[in-house]
């Protein structure tokens, strides 16, 4: 066996008895990375290298997005900010069947476009939509479903952090990329929703309706969540117009959230420092896992494993669909019981250059990819936003499920939409130019 | 041991807290000077990419001491307390070899490596710069033998994860 | 040694997987497989494998798969990567003698360079400076043709015509200075935030060569090309010291040959890809102009003394200045 094999077994090997053994990702990763690279390098370098590449890894100026937009959620979040968009998310939908299930999307989705995760959501929108729902009528467990279903559309909804770590490993725009998810964010949120009108249609006269506001108090209600809103339009605003960078654009967010915490008087320096701490902590988790793929993908390229997996897959079939839907079965998978970042820095290295010898732009892969995973992150047996929907609701995880699959199936059928109608994601940032047409 | 944990602790946080706020005042001055001064910063981006790598690894140091690093622990609590117990000191000791291995060895080569290569806009070295994986690794691999001796003792539960804060929100 | 050993060592196992016999020589370079880099080093490595009888061959990793400049630089230094492409700026970082190459104006244009940068006279201390100290020697350069200004609101005549403009720089003093004294406002950003910066207006202009200038799409959405000619680019090849104190005479001659066979191709194919960039960026809405040649000369000559610090920058200059026609 020569030691480029070797390299790959111990990389395959390692990563999964470590992940299955609970050792941290970005330990497993990293020791994993090692051993390989010791078979080709000799320890002295292997242990230079891993951490010369971790360094490097984070040493991004584009990665600097991610504390921000993390930063920013945070101050959103205390902010009292959630109330607000609940609010307009209810004027929204006012008269629909099952009206105040559907609010649960629309805010969660809402709230997508102020955050740059999808846990914060489920956990602000969660904690005040579930005591509504039950007094209207709908069961716990249910309600819990919508709210967990609803929350990750905040992931491919810009800004989405999900996004940056892939244009991180991809090379491509952060910019086009956060257009490009607008429309997948906006299949998700529909899946669900379409999802909760089969329910309501189900259960006629056992949901009370709530009452509608009049039209002086939607406006009201709609106006106040206008400056919460209005992060959004500032960081892409200000990104076209040419103030700032994608990048300095969160930063931007950063100073935005703080004014209109202080302005809503929700926020006090006193809370800062544990702000800026919890903020640190989820950063530096993300930052880790980003630093030793770093290393990973140094030695995957060193021993030419995507060149090899590359080629036998195209020796497998040349059917562009059948290799698409092949990756995305893995990557659901995968996806159930692995983060979105450690998946996307895994992967993406091995399955882009596949996909691009079709023709399949970077940009859209990138849609399908976070798309993909993101369905995992409300799946057992792994799932950080099912973990919390459910805790905020106060139920276990398994009568969560049950009344979740229905929503997973309505998401899957939604991904297969993505993945095979590029224009869904690519007709934005066409449309503003982001990326040539065609 | 554990008055030296709560202390680093302090110490970490503080380091994060700190380094956060100036990345923050930084990449601010960076879009201030090019639009409202016009005169753009030329030391910026070099300064914001280098405060962030420290503080993305003081901060990791950090969550190693909260065990807060993503780990997929279905499949280990599917055994016994016992069995649990043994694989969670076994992931501490690979822990210290991480810390030990890439962090301290590799880290500390890395430095010595890039001692003479300027930075190309701060007074530095990219060599100085490096200096972060050593230390941030002496302060992880200290606090996987804290949790070490704590989980042998029985001071520390075996997972300390979400789903088991989940069972007990029920 | 024990670098350039173990990388021996690499080469045999790998070669067991069928490609005959002799070490592969892993080179990092930062460009895709379609750029005269690749190409040239690519050929390069084949005449090498045919000339040394399959002793040596040359594996070439692109688009920066085994990382960026300044980590290949520090990989070939210790052994883990044998060769590699790295831009003057980062060989400046280890001696500052190599800024002389970096400054604006030194060369006339890429004939000049190419014939600085290859006379063992001016370059062969210069080359073996890092021997030493970091276990690298340069074998020589690969030109990255003369680069200019282009901007997104018409194109420029003078540097009073940059007056106010925000040019993208990379982040080095003497790129800042350049496009000061250039009459810009200098504004280091990164590369991959260049073409959308220049889009949106956060920068008015950038410089470049006109490869890059195609490649990137830049013209697309700044498409003024004003020939200020402030530099000539260059990149240039390493190697691991040790692993070429390890060849044998014959197969060191081998090498030499073919090396200068290969910069050769690449100055053609980078003639060839200048051109066709042009003809590129013109069908697709670029303009080229000239601009007033004396007026740019005179704000960026006097760079030359503003930075030279030592007599060995000096006589370097001088010495490239001399072979000028
Ligand atoms: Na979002
Ligand atoms: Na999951």
């Amino acid at each position: 066996m020569d030691t480029n094999t070797v390299a790959g077994l111990i990389l395959l090997f390692g990563i999964i008895l470590g992940i299955v053994a609970s050792v941290p990702i970005a330990v497993t990763v990293g020791l994993s990375s090692l051993g390989a690279a010791i078979v080709l390098l000799g320890t002295d370098q292997a242990v230079l290298v891993s951490a010369q590449r971790m360094f490097t890894g984070i040493n991004s100026f584009p990665l600097l997005a991610i504390p921000f937009f993390v930063l920013a959620g945070v101050l959103m979040n205390n902010g009292g900010i959630a109330g607000r968009l609940i609010d307009a998310a209810k004027v929204l939908t006012g008269r629909m069947p099952a009206s105040l299930a559907q609010t649960n999307v629309v805010a969660n989705a809402m709230f997508g476009a102020v955050s740059g995760a999808a846990v914060a959501a489920a956990a602000a929108v969660g904690t005040v939509m579930t005591p509504r729902m039950r007094k209207d009528g709908y069961e716990r467990t249910f309600a819990a479903a919508v709210n967990v279903a609803s929350a990750p559309a905040g992931m491919l909804i810009p800004p989405s952090n999900t996004f940056i770590v892939y244009s991180l490993v991809s090379s491509t725009s952060i910019a086009a990329l956060f257009m490009a998810g607008v429309g997948p964010g906006l299949v998700w949120t529909v899946a669900v929703m379409a999802m909760v009108y089969v329910y309501a249609r189900r259960q006629p006269g056992r949901l009370r309706s709530s009452d509608h506001p009049t039209f002086a108090q939607a406006v009201l209600v709609l106006w106040k969540a206008v400056p919460s809103m209005l992060m959004i339009i500032v960081v892409v605003g200000g990104i076209l117009a040419g103030f700032f960078t994608a990048t300095e654009s969160a930063a931007i967010a950063v100073v935005y959230s703080l004014v209109l915490g202080f302005v809503y008087r929700a926020l006090h320096v006193r809370d800062l420092p544990r702000i800026l701490l919890d903020s640190a902590r989820t950063t530096a988790i993300v930052m880790l896992l980003v630093g030793v793929s770093t290393a990973l993908s140094f030695v995957m390229s060193f021993a030419r494993i995507p060149d090899l997996i590359s080629e036998a897959v195209l020796g497998l079939t040349s059917s562009p669909t059948v290799i698409l839907v092949l990756m995305m079965v893995i990557l659901l998978v995968v996806g159930t019981f692995m983060d979105p970042t450690p998946a996307i820095l895994i992967f993406t290295p091995i399955f882009l250059p596949i996909v691009m010898e079709f023709g399949v732009d970077p940009i859209h892969f990138g849609t399908m990819i976070v798309y993909n995973l993101s369905l995992g992150v409300i799946t057992p047996p792994v799932g950080n936003v099912l973990f919390v929907g459910a805790r905020v609701a106060g139920l276990r995880i398994e009568p969560v499920v049950s009344k979740l699959w229905p929503f997973l199936v309505s998401l899957v059928l939604g991904l297969f939409v993505v993945v095979f109608i590029p224009a869904i994601s690519m007709w934005l940032p066409e449309a503003m130019g982001l990326v040539a047409a065609g | 041991m554990t008055t030296l944990k709560k202390g680093l602790d302090k110490v970490l946080a503080t380091i994060s807290v700190t380094l956060f706020a100036v990345l923050v005042l930084v990449v601010v001055w960076q879009v201030f000077s090019r639009q409202v001064v016009g005169n753009p910063s030329t030391w910026s981006e070099e300064l914001a990419r280098q405060t962030f790598v420290w503080l993305g690894l003081f901060a990791a140091a950090y969550v190693f001491g909260e065990r807060g690093h993503i780990a997929v622990e279905f499949v280990v609590r599917l055994f016994p307390e016992k069995v649990e117990r043994v694989i969670a000191m076994a992931v501490q000791v690979l822990i210290i070899i991480f810390a030990v291995v890439v962090l301290v060895w590799g880290g500390w080569r890395a430095a010595q490596g890039a001692m003479g290569q300027n930075l190309s806009a701060l007074p530095f070295t990219i060599g100085q710069m490096y200096l972060a994986l050593p230390i941030s690794g002496l302060f992880v691999a200290f606090y996987a033998i804290y949790h070490l001796q704590g989980i042998a003792r029985g001071t520390e539960p075996a997972y300390a994860g979400l789903e088991a804060a989940d069972e007990e929100a029920v | 040694a024990c670098g350039g050993g173990e990388t021996s060592g690499d080469g045999e196992t790998a070669a067991a997987g069928g490609d005959g016999g002799g070490a592969t020589m892993r080179l990092a370079l930062n460009q895709t497989e379609e750029h005269p880099s690749f190409i040239a080093l690519d050929n390069f490595g084949q005449r090498l494998e045919e000339a040394t009888e399959g002793r040596y061959s040359i594996d070439v990793y692109p688009n920066e798969t085994l990382g960026a400049q300044a980590e290949a630089l520090q990989l070939v230094s210790d052994g883990s990567v044998d060769m590699a492409i790295v831009s003057g700026t980062q060989l400046e970082n280890l001696n500052e003698d190599f800024l002389v190459f970096n400054l604006p104006k030194v060369f006339d244009d890429v004939e000049h360079q190419m014939r600085v940068v290859n006379d063992e006279a001016i370059v062969g201390d210069l080359y073996a400076s890092l021997e030493e100290s970091n276990n690298v020697t340069v074998l020589g350069g690969f030109t990255q043709g003369a680069r200019s200004v282009y901007t997104t609101d018409g194109p420029i005549e003078t540097p009073a015509d940059l007056a106010g403009k925000k040019l993208r720089v990379q982040e080095s003093d003497l790129h800042i200075a350049m496009a000061e004294a250039m009459g810009a406002s200098a504004t280091p950003m990164a590369f991959g935030e260049l073409y959308t910066g220049l889009q949106s207006g956060v920068v008015d202009a950038a410089e470049n060569n006109e490869v890059s200038f195609w490649t990137q799409k830049h013209y697309e959405v700044a498409p003024y090309w004003s020939y200020t000619n402030h530099l000539v680019g260059l990149d240039y090849l390493i190697i691991n010291s040790d692993l070429l104190a390890e060849m044998s005479e014959e197969d060191r001659a081998a090498f030499d040959a073919e090396w200068t066979a290969a910069y050769e191709e690449h100055t053609e194919l980078w003639a060839t890809a200048t051109e066709e960039a042009i003809a590129n960026a013109k069908a697709g809405g670029a303009t080229f102009t000239e601009v007033d040649e004396a007026a740019f000369a005179e704000v960026l000559e006097p760079l030359a003394e503003e930075f030279i610090t030592s007599e060995s920058q000096q006589a370097l200059y001088d010495a490239a200045r001399a072979a000028a026609e």
